[in-house]
């Protein structure tokens, strides 16, 4: 019957922290929506859960491309090369998301890249406030955005690669699923992902700008909260379906 | 606006719910009555089960573009696809979690999944009204009808492209081959499209509930094209009844359109009419 071995508790907190790192990483995402479409608003100019999730899914591709390699999944480091494959993957797309929208913004838009939250691009050291046009929040993506949205994107991967490389090594040995783990693996992955990109997004209500917006340190604890506690309830869940606890 | 009748929550919560365990159960039962029966109506009964999960789908699908209305009404922030994509999230994870657990007893997984997913929706309600604090009043109630919506809408879709709701065929039909991705994305979209395009000050329940059932039935159509590949004829029967259902009310839809609207004025593209 039930048997709460310590494997089986290590495998559930794994998924509960992936969860959070992947709420962790919406805050990161320099996310506009409607306004920054406009280029009213910095940030890309779409919603926070399609970034998310479209960089996350992405992470997770990768991920699942990595583990699929038979001499990693003998590797004794394969959980490393899993996650830097899907934090690499996540990047890979975020980035190139940001590039093409600075190119568009820059040279179609025809607006200076200006940040609404702060005085000075935290990395850069460059005036924010000379370039912002009257009423708007900002626009384009400065390079302290650019930058948060890597972070956010690494994290986001490997919240993703991690519920992928647990759940799949569950599967795996399961009777009922056996041959089609990274397939079940995979989609569940993807509601734990959904669910978790989502939550968070009520928080940012629209546009954050990343870790250098007054936003970021006022609603990440509680998301990260609600995101662990419900996390650990699929992690949980996920573990059942294998018949991991029965 | 007191004076426009609109359909309770409850009523569409039961539509919802008995309308889609009667046509998930009904992909079992069909099949059943076909082998009691033999004969011609065996292949015949067969042919048309998966059709009646897709049914089912279609109530969750309005019961949850309903709920989707009501909760999205009072301003997201964060626009209205986010909540289709929670609620299949939420659904995906009940309906895998739910068809799994129960083993042998086939039959308990689909209650098993709405009860799941029901808890999963009451707790991430709770969290967003009482951790997050976003002042929505019927974010708890809301958050557990679209969970169950969502796993409703997984099972229903997933049981017409495979002929059954057993996990292990689901597995082999479903899961292997993708078709789970089509049943989400599509199921997702025809969850949060009906309100993304009908909010506005003068958005009507009565119009929306139209433009869910096609939205449903578009998404009935496209598992009937899946059911092609793994079912055979019973997924062209599929097919063929979702276009009907899509081509019934989308006509609905459209007349409501012209009904509300002040006046319609042909732009040259298309074809003017008197509604």
């Amino acid at each position: 019957m039930v048997v709460l071995d310590p494997t089986t508790l290590i495998n559930v907190l794994l998924i509960a922290i992936s969860g959070t790192l992947v709420c962790i990483a919406v805050h990161f995402i320099p996310v506009g929506g409607a306004p920054a479409a406009m280029a009213q608003a910095t940030g890309i100019g779409t919603g926070t859960v399609e970034l998310a999730a479209g960089s996350g899914l992405v992470g997770l591709i990768t991920a699942s491309a990595m583990y699929a390699i038979p001499s990693v999944q003998a590797d004794p480091n394969a959980m490393a090369l899993v996650l830097a494959a899907g934090a690499m993957g996540s990047m890979i797309m975020l980035a190139s998301t940001m590039l093409a929208g600075s190119l568009v913004y820059a040279y179609g838009v025809g607006v200076p890249f200006a940040s609404a939250q702060v005085k000075k691009d935290p990395i850069t050291g460059a005036r924010q406030d000379l370039y912002m046009s009257k009423g708007t929040q900002g626009q384009g993506l400065p390079t302290v955005c650019f930058v948060s949205g890597i972070i956010g994107a690494a994290l986001g991967g490997i919240g993703g690669a991690l519920i992928y490389f647990v759940l799949v090594k569950i599967y795996a040995t399961s009777a009922l699923i056996g041959g089609s783990a990274a397939a079940v693996a995979g989609v569940f992955t993807m509601g734990v992902f959904y669910v978790n990109a989502v939550v968070p997004s009520y928080g940012v209500g629209g546009t954050i700008e990343g870790f250098h917006d007054p936003k970021f340190s006022r609603v990440i604890p509680k998301y990260a909260l609600t995101s662990f506690v419900v996390s650990a309830l699929c992690g949980i869940l996920a573990i059942l379906i294998g018949g991991g606890l029965i | 606006m007191s004076e426009i009748k609109e359909t309770s929550p409850n009523t569409l919560m039961a539509f919802g719910v008995i309308g889609g365990l009667l046509g998930i159960y009904l992909t079992y039962i069909l099949p059943l009555a076909g082998n009691a029966a033999g004969g011609p109506v065996k292949g015949l009964l067969t042919t048309i089960a998966p059709a009646a999960g897709a049914l089912g789908g279609i109530c969750a699908i309005v019961w949850g573009a309903e709920a989707v209305r009501r909760v999205a009404k009072y301003g997201l922030g964060t626009g209205v696809p986010s909540i289709g994509q929670i609620a299949m999230g939420m659904g995906i994870i009940a309906a895998m979690f739910g068809l799994s657990i129960v083993g042998q007893l086939t039959l308990a997984g689909p209650i098993v999944a709405l009860l799941t997913a029901s808890v999963i929706g009451l707790i991430i309600g709770w969290f967003a009204q009482n951790v997050i604090k976003m002042k929505i009043p019927v974010m708890i109630r809301c958050m557990t009808e679209i969970a169950a919506a969502g796993s409703l809408v997984i099972i229903g879709f997933s049981a017409a492209a495979a002929g059954s709701f057993e996990f292990g065929s689901l597995i082999t039909l479903v899961f292997d081959n993708g078709i789970i991705l089509g049943v989400f994305w599509i199921g997702a979209m025809a969850m949060l499209h009906p309100f993304n395009a009908c909010l506005g000050p003068d958005e009507k329940q009565k119009r929306l509930l139209y433009l869910a059932f096609s939205t449903g039935a578009i998404t009935m159509a496209v598992t009937g094209i899946a059911g092609i590949m793994t079912l055979g004829n019973a997924g062209i029967f599929t097919l063929l009844v979702g276009v009907v259902i899509w081509l019934i009310f989308y006509k609905k839809f459209w007349d409501e359109v012209y009904k509300d609207a002040a006046s319609v004025l042909g732009t040259g593209l298309i074809p003017k009419t008197e509604a």
